[in-house]
């Protein structure tokens, strides 16, 4: 349930009706590593690694890279090598505390040329010099933007979590709002981070996502509340929550795997989200409900997010506003894992171009 | 007196004169206003056409830093991969630039582009598309322009028909882009689209560039080793390299814009000094009454300069009415086809016309500067007497200037051009001209001198009265021997041009039929099966076929002309000058025009190194040929030559022959019919294409006799307005003569007579220079702005009869001056102390 | 009697209909080598008087006769050979041309009535002998003082020998000892070429160099006793 994604998703699919893609079926099984790669006939698909990180310092930092890519269209009998018919975009960001805000990036490129592809049967992406990519045994993710740097080792020391039913994640009360889904929590990175030309070393964890579909989110659905904890104890924890236009919760759901390695899928019934405190943008004026509190899987979490400021806009390429960032989870007062929130839809109603 | 209050005493006094005959002032202003409105016209006209061509410019590379272009064929877009995954490219917008012939006619220039890379480089114009991208990535989606939309009266959601390569295509209007974005009349269509549409699949046009911050934009372009015939601009290079497509052409209406106004600064010389005559008494009076001599010259500029600063506001909001009234008929080039702009908007810079204004009080101070210092030199005491007339000045001597100056004009005639520009041969004009003004008192000295005295007494009279008035006629008519002068030299340059012209269409149009892909069409090619079947069409006796495209030589010139077509070894059928020269036998033979060689320094018995399928090939330059159609250069090779290089048997023009009895209209027709290349191909008779040639060239000439026209009608206010003025100073005199017994026509026949004569000495005197003038604008000026040669022709005809219409509108104009001074009042006239 | 040089009969001359007439049926004759003055009061008329017999200004009704001849009956142009042949005109402001020298100046009415060039250069030496200008022929009249341009004029007004000189305050430009010379000399000329005059002026002194004097008032010409 990745924000940028969906929302770039919403953006280029306003108008366009899914008939003609494949369609995610339950029942299907997600299969790695083959299905680590990119699914082209699928309209909307993306690997999204969020995670923290710490400065030799000690200083904290939140970071994110995703990839996107799209097919937005099913015609394929134009010879021309700029009609792939499939589209790359990238995003990258840094929450860093002393800043305030966030630092971050963008670009967006049509698949082809070898100036932009995303491989299949391998988790391989690259947009021009943007890259993630698994290599051997660990993943590396190198994000070269206008005023900050990502040079990192992602290495899974867990094995992938395959979310809802072996991958196959419903996002709303139909069976064909749909999603294959798996993450891959606790990955420890190491490597270089860049701000206003001084590089620093970093090392932390990370949580990947990666996601495919044609059409997940239903009509009704106007925003979303997402979580992905690394669980300081080796356990993760997702939940996410859908919203109609009044707010109310229309669909809900989430994965649970203890220390031990035992996975619980979590129904609708199980996730709730309470908003705390909010913070509204100077920018922007939205209000963002920036702590949380969380009730999953008969735990119940406080969400506090690493700074408040964390509000993510790309209205320049995607028309799309939404909070995304760090977050710690406290149980009774102590800290128990940290991982990433993500909040859509409290603006107007999403602002698609 | 304290100064100021002297000064405006005088002023009063003058205005009080003013107001009591406003003739003069209303001429004085007119003719400012007049000189300034052409000069500001052609000024702002010239403004806004280089306006828009930089706004085209920045539209199509927006904030890139570099422009990479080919010609318009296009090139590899492998290229665009190479360049896109360079390090130092942030972004890097492939563009696809083509013409689609409209299945409704005309055409209609078709942008493809990324809409996602563009808009990072444009987001005003190309941020609307990315919005649109899905819905652009249907293979019939096209976004128009509004300006575009409004043209061919289509909304959102209409369909578009095209005829691409025989075939139609139906576009549907996805979105029309709201004005602001862009004044082009465009479509804009996915760059896959536009591909695929127009058969260029493969093949781009340009690519913006922008790089990383710190890296400079012409040094990078350096590095890029791009194929021959492409090239990296920055935006700045490129504009500039607009410019130079037209500013031989440009400069030389400035001139012609500065002539009119230096004429109306003569003009302004004449009726202030002719005041300055008139008005000796005044002068005096306020001598006598204290008005001390600098007082008085200053007071004299002041009204000077007010003149000007009306005339400069009047003139300067004129030019901007005719500037824009010209941009909405003619287009920003004035109709000579070198600008493809569609301005519609005049260029308002505050500063220029600040600077309009500015000049029209410059030029009327400079008018006033003689006649004012001969103002304070009005000896109060003997003006002030009784009967006291204006002494003849005498002829003054000066004969030594005018050889410095006549000498240095012939001198700067052999100065090469200076930035590609003719300023040497500008410069001479200027000093012959001011040379043979100077020599215009001498001139008419010497005329009357050698006039026989008339037995008639009216004659005799007449003569006495202008021997004894050479200083002022000498005024009058320097205005008519400069526009005059001018003109003439204009009219044998354009003739001699036109008439070289004509026969240089024989030469290269010798067929009698043309087929040509249509210039503005991408979407047909002459192809070899289209060969076949025009040569099958009955009536069809023989037919040649040829390529032409064009060639980037330099990044900063625009860029050449290629023409591929059968050429001997010898280039016979070629209107060479000068004869053929040994090439080196193992290179294929080429020839070039006369603008190549001046422009890229290419010489006869040379090598030409031309970029040809990306690659440069040597050429032997065999012989020199006359291009009146291309002045940035041009270059003729064989077309097995250029079919060996590029493998290519596309064609974009044939030329037919008729079998013997076959009618040429209906061959044609048959032609037209049987290639089906509706709008994309043209089949023109060669009568048909001669003479849109030459009503092309009328056409782009059209402006240059407007501007001239306006000079000469100034010199020809000036003259009116002398012989008014005059007439008007002399009523006493006609007066006393009709008393001792002259009757009133005897009277106007005088002053007819007075203004025939002077006017005849103005016209053959300005014939004269004109005649010198004019070789060295078809030698010099023409040569060194357009690069080529002509055969100097003088029109007879034509130039005796606007000689004849001078002279005779000056004597008419005289007469009726006169008229209105002999009016009536001849009795209150004697009585008059003038 | 033999026929007067000059006849006015009944003239009346109105410039507005609604206006008093400026000459108001005014009766008058001059005889031939009669030199008379006409004085009066600022625009009671005198000038107009003036040009109505020169033929420069109608009538409205009344008659006027040059030597017998109606000026009413002519047209333009046989008033404009009337005056060229039989009047000559000496003007206040001298209206001397100041291209032509002086000799060509007085030779104009010569020139203008197709006297051949050899016979008119000796008639002008003549005459400037006459009027005091010997030898200046060739001077510029720019060179000369204002009593001498009014010798050139009144040299040209009688160089042709006109039936009728007519003068229109001719010393009012002049300092009073040039004015005692150029009256002198008028009236003299005018005698000696046997033609008839009218001089107008306001100047008692000028009056009285004619040999009679007449006060106009618009209506008649009255008497006046010089003194």
């Amino acid at each position: 349930m990745r924000a940028l994604g969906w929302l770039l998703a919403a953006w280029l699919l306003a108008a366009a009706a899914s008939a003609g893609y494949p369609v995610v079926q339950p029942g299907v099984t997600v299969v790695l590593p083959q299905d680590s790669g990119s699914h082209p006939d699928f309209r909307t698909e993306w690997w999204y690694v969020t995670g923290w990180l710490s400065t030799a310092a000690g200083q904290p930092l939140g970071f994110q890279v995703t990839f996107f890519r799209t097919r937005p269209t099913l015609a394929r009998d134009n010879p021309s090598a700029f009609a792939s018919g499939q589209l790359l975009i990238a995003h990258a960001a840094l929450s860093d505390p002393r800043r305030g805000r966030l630092w971050h990036d963008q670009r967006i490129a049509r698949v082809g040329f070898g100036l932009a592809e995303a491989a299949v049967g391998r988790t391989d992406l690259h947009l021009r010099d943007w890259t993630l990519a698994a290599g051997d045994g660990a993943f590396t993710a190198k994000v070269a933007a206008e005023d900050f740097e990502l040079a990192l080792t992602l290495e899974p020391r867990q094995p992938p979590l395959l979310n809802g039913r072996g991958g196959y994640s419903q996002k709303g009360p139909a069976a064909a709002s749909a999603s294959y889904y798996y993450s891959l929590p606790g990955l420890a990175v190491h490597g270089q981070v860049v701000r206003g030309g001084v590089a620093e070393a970093v090392t932390g964890s990370a949580w990947l996502d990666h996601e495919w579909s044609s059409a997940a989110l239903d009509a009704a659905s106007v925003g979303w509340d997402w979580v992905g904890l690394n669980l300081d104890d080796g356990g993760a924890l997702m939940a996410f929550r859908i919203r109609d236009a009044q707010g109310a919760v229309r669909w809900a759901g989430g994965s649970w795997r203890r220390a031990d390695g035992q996975v619980q899928s979590l129904a609708p019934a199980a996730v709730v989200f309470t908003p705390g405190r909010r913070w509204r943008s100077p920018r922007t004026g939205i209000a963002y409900p920036v702590e949380w509190q969380l009730e999953a899987a008969g735990m119940s979490l406080a969400l506090t997010p690493l700074f408040d400021d964390q509000e993510s806009d790309s209205r320049l390429s995607s028309g799309a506003i939404y909070w995304e960032g760090a977050v710690e989870a406290r149980r009774a007062g102590q800290r128990v894992g940290r991982g990433y929130l993500e909040l859509t839809g409290y603006g107007e109603r999403l602002q698609l171009r | 007196m304290r100064p100021a209050a002297s000064i405006t005493t005088a002023l009063a006094v003058f205005a009080a004169q003013l107001r009591d005959r406003p003739l003069r002032l209303v001429v004085s202003v007119a003719a400012i206003a007049v000189g300034i409105a052409l000069a500001a016209a052609v000024h702002l006209i010239n403004a806004s056409a280089l306006a828009e061509f930089g706004r085209a410019t920045r539209e199509l590379s927006g904030t890139a830093d570099l422009a990479v272009r080919g010609t318009k064929a296009g090139f590899e877009e492998s290229l665009y991969v190479r360049l896109a995954s360079r390090p130092g490219v942030r972004v890097a917008s492939p563009v696809l630039l083509r013409e689609a012939a409209l299945v409704a006619g005309g055409t209609l220039p078709i942008e493809g582009v990324d809409p996602l890379l563009a808009a990072a480089l444009r987001p005003e114009l190309y941020g609307e598309l990315a919005g649109l991208y899905v819905a652009l990535l249907a293979p019939d989606a096209l976004v128009l322009s509004a300006s575009a939309a409004r043209d061919l009266k289509l909304v959102r959601g209409d369909w578009l028909s095209l005829r691409v390569g025989g075939l139609e295509r139906r576009l549907q209007i996805v979105a029309v882009l709201p004005a602001e974005a862009t004044a082009r009349r465009m479509g804009l269509m996915d760059i896959s689209s536009a591909q695929w549409l127009t058969g260029s699949v493969g093949l781009l046009s340009r690519i913006d560039l922008r790089l990383a911050p710190g890296l400079d934009a012409a040094r990078y372009a350096a590095e890029l080793q791009l194929p021959a015939g492409v090239d990296a601009m920055t935006p700045a290079l490129e504009q500039a390299r607009a410019g130079n497509l037209t500013r031989a052409y440009r400069v030389n209406l400035d001139m012609l814009a500065l002539v009119a106004l230096l004429t109306g600064a003569f003009l302004v010389y004449a009726t202030q000094a002719l005041a300055v005559m008139r008005r000796r008494r005044q002068l005096a009076l306020l001598r006598a009454l204290g008005v001390r001599r600098g007082e008085l010259r200053l007071a004299v500029l002041v009204e000077g300069a007010a003149v000007g600063a009306v005339g400069g506001v009047l003139g300067t909001a004129l030019g901007w009415l005719i500037a824009r009234l010209v941009l909405s008929l003619q287009g920003g080039d004035l109709g000579a086809g070198l600008l493809q702009t569609a301005t519609t908007r005049v260029a308002t810079p505050p500063l220029a016309l600040a600077l309009f204004i500015a000049l029209g009080i410059v030029v009327a101070v400079a008018g006033a500067w003689l006649p004012a210092r001969r103002a304070a030199e009005v000896a109060p005491a003997r003006a002030l007497k009784a009967g006291d007339e204006e002494a003849p000045a005498a002829v003054r001597d000066r004969l030594v200037l005018a050889s410095v100056l006549l000498t240095l004009g012939a001198g700067c005639a052999f100065v090469p051009p200076l930035y590609g520009l003719p300023l040497g041969g500008y410069a001479s004009i200027a000093c012959l001209l001011a040379g043979a003004v100077l020599l215009v008192p001498a001139f008419v000295a010497a005329t009357l001198a050698h006039l026989p005295t008339p037995r008639s007494p009216l004659l005799a009279l007449l003569l006495a009265r202008l021997r004894n008035s050479i200083a002022q006629s000498a005024v009058s008519l320097a205005a008519i021997v400069v526009s005059f002068s001018l003109m003439v030299a204009m009219a044998i340059m354009v003739h001699s041009f036109r008439d070289s012209f004509e026969r240089w269409l024989g030469a290269v149009l010798p067929a009698d039929i043309y087929l040509r892909v249509s210039p503005a069409a991408d979407t047909f090619d002459l192809s070899t099966a289209a060969a076949a079947t025009l040569a099958a069409v009955p009536g069809v006796a023989r037919i040649e076929l040829r390529r032409t495209t064009q060639l980037s030589l330099a990044p900063a010139q625009p860029p050449v002309m290629l023409i591929a077509r059968a050429l001997p070894r010898s280039g016979d059928s070629l209107p060479l000058v000068g004869y053929p020269v040994a090439t080196d036998p193992t290179l294929p033979v080429a020839f070039v025009s006369e603008a190549l060689r001046d422009l890229y320094g290419v010489q006869p018995g040379g090598v030409l190194e031309l970029p040809i399928a990306g690659r440069a090939v040597r050429f032997g330059v065999a012989g020199l040929w006359r291009d009146y159609a291309r002045s940035t250069g041009s270059v003729v090779v064989d077309l097995a030559s250029w079919e060996r290089l590029t493998g290519e048997r596309r064609y974009t023009e044939a030329s037919v022959w008729l079998a013997p009895r076959a009618a040429a209209e209906s061959v044609r027709t048959a032609i037209e019919a049987r290639l089906q290349g509706g709008d994309a191909l043209q089949v023109i008779a060669a009568g048909a294409l001669k003479q849109r040639a030459l009503a092309a060239f009328d056409r782009a000439f059209a402006i240059t006799y407007a501007l001239e026209a306006v000079a000469v009608g100034i010199g020809l206010l000036g003259v009116v307005l002398a012989f008014a003025v005059q007439a008007l100073a002399r009523r006493a005199e006609f007066g006393m003569l009709r008393h001792i017994g002259l009757r009133r026509g005897q009277v106007l026949r005088m002053l007819a007579g007075e203004g025939a004569f002077l006017a005849a000495v103005g016209v053959g005197y300005g014939l004269l220079v004109g005649l010198l003038l004019s070789v060295v604008l078809v030698y010099v000026v023409n040569r060194q702005s357009f690069h080529w040669t002509l055969d100097y022709i003088v029109p007879v005809g034509q130039l005796a009869l606007v000689a004849l219409v001078l002279v005779a509108t000056a004597a008419l104009t005289a007469g009726i001056s006169g008229r209105v001074a002999t009016s009536g009042a001849v009795v209150r006239a004697v009585r008059e102390d003038w | 009697m033999s026929v007067p040089l000059l006849a006015l009969a009944g003239l009346v001359r109105r410039y507005q209909a609604d206006r008093p007439a400026v000459i108001d049926g005014l009766d008058f004759t001059l005889a031939a080598g009669e030199w008379i003055a006409i004085m009066g009061e600022s625009g009671v008329g005198k000038s107009t008087l003036l040009n109505v017999i020169a033929g420069l200004d109608r009538a409205d009704a009344g008659a006027v006769r040059v030597d017998g001849v109606e000026l009413a009956a002519l047209d333009d142009d046989a008033l404009t050979l009337l005056r060229r042949q039989s009047m000559g005109f000496v003007f206040q402001a001298f209206h001397v041309l100041p291209y032509l020298s002086v000799g060509r100046n007085v030779a104009l009415p010569l020139a203008l009535n197709g006297v051949p060039e050899r016979e008119i250069r000796p008639r002008v030496a003549a005459m400037l002998v006459d009027v005091g200008l010997e030898g200046m022929f060739e001077r510029l009249p720019r060179e000369l003082s204002g009593g001498e341009l009014q010798r050139v004029a009144i040299a040209r007004a009688l160089v042709h020998r006109p039936r009728l000189v007519l003068a229109d305050e001719p010393t009012g430009n002049l300092d009073p000892k040039s004015a005692a010379q150029v009256l002198a000399l008028l009236g003299r000329a005018v005698r000696a070429h046997g033609g008839g005059g009218l001089l107008i002026t306001h100047s008692r002194a000028a009056a009285a160099s004619a040999d009679r004097a007449y006060e106009f008032d618009g209506r008649t010409l009255v008497p006046l006793t010089v003194p």
